[in-house]
């Protein structure tokens, strides 16, 4: 148990060196790398706490383009919802008008069926009644009822308009002109001479006159001067009749 | 235990085993320290995470007990406990003595920190501020704050001496007794013992310094 005083204060100066060579080599570059890595943490860490709020930012800068990309879309689909009902009001307008229109030209139709169903029902029945009629007075056709009508042929010429007059007086004036007289029953001398006659009076001129039998005619006569046509027959009567009932109709 | 024996002379100064010893210490721990540290990475392996680990185990030592002043005191506290530690190890070796079972070694180590805690006191306070605790609370606490002063530096060296001193005759008694394997448990105490020994002294170091430094900060509560 001696005390050294050489040891002593060697030691004392030894420790303080060793201080000096272990905070020289030892703690400072351990402390500095330990610095150093905590730096590198903290940086790390703070890039993480900005790219984080960073990363925030952007969510609400989404959330809020969601909320107002949602409200455009409600107000798009409002809008469309709109123009769609107006759309399809429009159309059932259009095709209401149509319907009407389509209700009016039906009914036009109709009347226009049932008119020409009428006007055909018409003519059917004047056709069967000329024909009835053309029928009966074929039965009752006779010679006593040609001169008859002859009677009234002569009269009918007696009895010519001016105009009518002017008319024949004008197809009579073509040259080389014949005149045909046509009839159901054959007619005697004396009445193709007083015929012949009438006529010569009534054309102004002497004109060949040819007899024929034609018994289309019902009964009386049909007489062609050229173009002019006088019908006093059965037949004609009875055409001008169906004539006038559908023009009357 | 016989006296340290002088190796050679540097002038009038006779250089004990001791001292070699330390100095052998010194260069072991400086080579070591210089190899260890030549090329640190940010991505550490195992070497570089031992000695991380060790030395931010003992800032965070001293953070526990003076916050935000342990780069300061590192340096002298975290140099206590590695030489303490290897010097009490240096037992271990044969033919080699612990420097700690040395009083002039122990006393050395106590007096630097009898005066560090002086140092940082001052450094931290002021030489007025400083010495002006011992006065409190009451100026009639002086001679038992001087008392404290000098034994708890005594007791500082003369309990690492003891300890250290007293493991090696024991150690050395049952060599003699028993016989050759013996005493290999008392030398795994020894290693136990230099681990509590070491960390006792620096703890109480920083204690120390602590106290000294904190004398402020506890002047300022108590006008608070």
């Amino acid at each position: 148990m001696d005390f050294d005083w050489t040891t002593f204060i060697l030691e004392i100066i030894n420790f303080l060196i060793l201080v000096w060579i272990l905070k020289r080599f030892l703690y400072q570059p351990v402390l500095g790398v330990i610095a150093k890595r905590r730096a590198g943490i903290e940086k790390t860490l703070t890039d993480a706490q900005r790219i984080e709020s960073e990363a925030n930012e952007l969510k609400q800068k989404n959330e809020q383009y969601l909320i107002n990309w949602e409200a455009e879309k409600e107000a798009a689909q409002a809008q469309l919802s709109a123009e769609l009902a107006a759309i399809r009001e429009s159309k059932l307008q259009a095709l209401d008008t149509k319907i009407n229109e389509e209700a009016d030209r039906r009914r036009v139709l109709n009347e226009r069926s049932r008119l020409n169903f009428e006007r055909l029902m018409e003519e059917k029945g004047i056709a069967q009644g000329a024909a009835f009629s053309n029928k009966l007075l074929s039965r009752l056709a006779s010679p006593e009822l040609e001169a008859r009508l002859f009677a009234v042929l002569l009269e009918d010429l007696k009895n010519l308009r001016e105009q009518d007059k002017h008319a024949v007086t004008e197809a009579a004036a073509e040259p080389e002109l014949q005149i045909k007289v046509q009839s159901v029953f054959s007619i005697d001398q004396h009445m193709r001479d007083e015929l012949s006659r009438l006529l010569n009076e009534v054309t102004g001129r002497t004109l060949p006159i040819e007899f024929h039998i034609n018994p289309e005619l019902i009964a009386g006569f049909q007489i062609d001067i050229g173009p002019w046509i006088l019908h006093a027959n059965l037949r004609d009567e009875l055409k001008f009749f169906s004539g006038a009932i559908r023009h009357a109709g | 235990m016989n006296s340290p024996t002088v190796i050679f002379y540097i002038g009038p100064l006779g250089i004990t085993s001791i001292v070699v010893t330390t100095w052998g210490i010194m260069l072991v721990l400086g080579v070591c320290c210089w190899l260890a540290t030549r090329r640190l990475s940010l991505n550490p392996g195992r070497l570089q995470a031992m000695l991380e680990g060790v030395v931010s185990t003992m800032e965070e030592s001293i953070q526990a007990v003076l916050p935000g002043r342990a780069q300061e005191l590192l340096p002298f506290i975290a140099t206590l406990w590695i030489y303490i530690v290897i010097a009490n190890l240096t037992g271990l070796i044969p033919q080699l003595h612990s420097p700690t079972a040395n009083l002039s070694v122990t006393a050395g180590l106590a007096v630097l920190v009898f005066l560090s805690v002086h140092w940082f006191g001052i450094r931290s306070d002021g030489v007025r501020q400083y010495f002006k605790h011992y006065l409190s609370p009451t100026p009639l606490l002086l001679p038992f704050h001087l008392i404290s002063e000098v034994t708890r530096t005594i007791a500082l060296a003369v309990r690492l001496f003891g300890n250290m001193m007293s493991l090696e005759l024991v150690a050395l008694l049952i060599l003699l007794v028993a016989g050759l394997l013996v005493p290999v448990p008392i030398l795994m105490l020894h290693i136990v013992e230099a681990l509590v020994q070491a960390y006792i002294f620096g703890m109480l170091a920083l204690i120390y310094v602590a106290g000294a430094m904190q004398s402020k900060q506890s002047e300022k509560g108590n006008n608070l």
